[in-house]
Parts: structure tokens; sequence; C-alpha cells
């Protein structure tokens, strides 16, 4: 047990592990700024956000997104960073969950044609994936998190 | 004192993230702009999808319909299926139009409002049209609602007659391709104000207008709808099946930078 914490809170895993989720952070958020018309009408259907919200929330969570995740690739703020990101990802979490429990299949037919000819039952199963890879990613962010406070120097505190 | 150093950490990050969206928005394209704030309307209403509408449509036959849609800022509620126009007809938006087509004898039944169940359409149920005098008759202005949906047979012969075409989906998408002779007017972009002024000084705002998108549940279409219902145009027609549709029925399409 005790040398599984101390390999979970390996500063060779933590670091790791930090820098593949600041990856996947940027790559999830570059296409959200290359286009953010498509991500406010992502926004949009999932229909939790007044309509005078839904225009400044696509264009500043990809950048807040793509922030957090240059911040874990380089160290800068790691610790902050990776609570931000594992709070976005409840969020996230939260908003399909949500559609979920509504039963609520409706999106995407706007963005790809070739998902209206997908079935509700297998749209609905697409977003119980993205569900379980967001939980998963949570589960990087507690494995930083707890890297960080097994291993906390300071200079690991400022990235250095 | 952790904490608060953590929190400022957070509240720089949001910050920076503030100011470069800003400031990249301002930057961007026309295409790629938002406007600030955003308007949209029923933004936390969730919609019947068009598989449950489908599904549910034969069980609703001959039965009251489910309770009006409402449908956003300084747009009326919507008559169900058994009410009459009249019951529940706002003046448009801009007082254009009154209600003599709400009252009009040629208006078979109020149906057709959003969203309009699959079948059949208001447009479907009243006789075929054989000259294109009598095919725009049967469109008459409805400035009670926002918009009547019509069914990809509809639309054709509306294309035909001449009728304009609005495409709502994102530009980009309009360019790859299009139903001949639309314009691009996406919901989703800065300009879709800008565009729909000018089209009243362009377009005659109770004669049909056909917009659409990609079809299924896709509501660009019907969004832009309530934008141009919002500024007057009374004659709004939404091609429930939209671009995929049009396609498969092999209507003349388009594609480049000319409509």
């Amino acid at each position: 047990m005790t040398s599984l914490r101390r390999w979970l809170g390996s500063e060779w895993l933590t670091t790791r592990v930090q820098i593949a989720l600041g990856l996947l952070f940027i790559a999830a958020a570059l296409p959200k700024v290359a286009d953010p018309p498509s991500f406010a009408h992502m926004i949009y259907n999932y229909r939790l956000l007044p309509g005078g919200l839904v225009n400044l929330s696509a264009l500043v969570l990809p950048w807040f997104e793509l922030l957090c995740g240059v911040a874990l690739v380089l160290g800068i703020w790691s610790r902050t960073s990776a609570a931000l990101v594992g709070l976005l990802l409840a969020v996230f979490v939260a908003a399909i969950g949500v559609k979920l429990a509504r039963g609520d299949a409706h999106d995407r037919g706007c963005f790809d044609v070739r998902d209206a000819g997908e079935s509700v039952a297998e749209r609905l199963h697409d977003m119980r994936m993205v569900v379980l890879r967001d939980a998963g990613m949570l589960a990087m962010v507690a494995q930083v998190l707890f890297g960080a406070k097994y291993h906390r120097t300071p200079s690991r505190e400022h990235g250095v | 004192m952790n904490l608060r150093r953590h929190l400022l950490e957070a509240a720089t990050l949001l910050a920076v993230a503030v100011v470069v969206a800003l400031v990249s928005n301002s930057l961007a394209s026309r295409e790629r702009k938002l406007k600030l704030p955003g308007d949209y309307p029923n933004a936390t209403t969730v919609p019947e999808s068009q598989a449950a509408r489908d599904s549910s449509a034969p069980s609703q036959a001959g039965s009251p319909a489910s309770p009006p849609a409402t449908v956003g800022q300084g747009i009326a509620r919507l008559p169900s299926k058994g009410e009459s126009p009249s019951q529940t007809a706002a003046p448009a938006p801009n007082g254009t139009a009154g209600g003599a087509a709400a009252s009009s004898p040629s208006k078979k039944t109020p149906g057709g409002v959003a969203p309009a169940p699959p079948s059949p359409s208001p447009a479907a149920v009243v006789a075929p049209a054989a000259a294109t005098g009598d095919l725009l008759s049967r469109f008459p202005p409805h400035p009670d609602r926002p918009y009547v949906e019509i069914s990809g047979e509809d639309a054709a012969r509306l294309h035909a007659a001449g009728v304009p075409f609005l495409d709502a989906r994102r530009t980009s998408a309009w360019g790859e391709g299009h139903v001949a002779g639309a314009r691009p007017v996406s919901v989703w972009e800065s300009d879709v104000d800008e565009k729909v002024m000018a089209l009243i000084g362009e377009l005659d705002g109770p004669k049909p207008l056909v917009v659409y998108c990609s079809g299924g549940d896709c509501e660009d279409s019907h969004l832009l709808a309530q934008k141009l219902w919002g500024a007057g145009f009374n004659g709004v027609l939404v091609y429930r099946d939209g671009f995929p549709d049009w396609v498969k029925r092999g209507g003349a399409v388009r594609s480049g930078t000319n409509p």
C-alpha cells in the first residue's frame, strides 16, 4: 500500500500525467479557440446557460482551458491549474449528466450532417462515453494534486 | 495563506483568458466573431427532439396538441393546434401587417407552429398549387407566429416560383454547398443582425421567405425565423428537413461564394 502511494506520488509519474493532461486540454481548446461560433452553438445545445451568457462563455472558456493546459505543460502554477482543470471537468460532467438525466440527445445535427443520422440511443451512448473520458481525466487531475502534495518542495511549488 | 495564493493565481488565469478572448474576438473575421452579449431566445428551454416528435406524432393525431411553446423575447405565445390564432396572436413586434392572415378564411388550420408535428404541415393540407400566384397564396402572412414549417415538396415548388431562400447554417457550410440562390445568414455569426436589417430594405415583409439549415434536430433555421419575425417578416417558412433533404431530392445546389 505504501509502495503504491509512493509510486502514485512519485515525481516521475506526476510530471508525465501533468504534461499529458495539459496537452489534452490544449488539444481540446484549440478547435474551440479557432471557431467560437461552433462552440457557442454547442453550449447553446446544452440548454443550461441564459442566452446572454452563451457567447461570452464560448469566447472565454476555450482560452481559459488553453491557459490552464499551457500552465500544466510548463509546470507553472501547476497545482492551481490542475485544480481549475478539475473544476472545468466537473462542470462538463455535470452538464452532460443533466442532459443524460433529461434524456436529451438533441445535439450536433447542425455541425455534422452525418451525426444527424444517429439514433437517440447512439447519441446517449456517445454522451456516456464522454462522461467516462472526463472521469478518466478527473483521475489524472487527482493524481497530479496527490503527487504535488506528496512530493511538495519549494521548487516543485513553482514548477521549476 | 496558501488558499489565497491559489485563488489569486486562478483569478489571474481567468482575467488573462477574458482579456485574450475579447481581444481575439475583436480581431476575428466576420464569420468567427461572436456578438456580445448573445441573443438566443429559449436558451434554457429543452426542445423535443425530431425523433421524439416523429415517434409521438401518430399518438397525437386527433387529440389536442401539447401546450404551445413560448418563443422568447418579444415573441408571442404560439397557438396550439386546436386553438384559434386570434386567441393567442400578438401584434408583430414592429407593428407591421395586421391580423388579416390569422383570420383568413383560406387558412384551414392554425397548425405548423414551432415545433410543428411532422405531418401534415399546414402547407401540405391545402390544395396543390397550379400556378405561382396560387402557390404563393397558399402561404399567407402569419403575423401571429414566427414561422410555419414546410415540407421538401413545398420548398421545391417555392424555389421554382422564385421565393427567396436563406441558409441559416454557418457560412462555411453554405460555401460547401447550398440551395441554388440561397443567401447565407448564419445565426451564429456576428453580422446576422446586419444581414437581417439589409433584408428589410430588400424583401417584402409579408411575402414568403424560406429558411433552412441541416434539418433533423438542427434549430438554426428556427432561430433565424424568430429573428426575421422580430424584424417584421411575417411570411417566414421553415424548410423542416433542410439541406440534406434538398440534396436527397436532387434540388439545384451551388457551392462557392456565389448564391
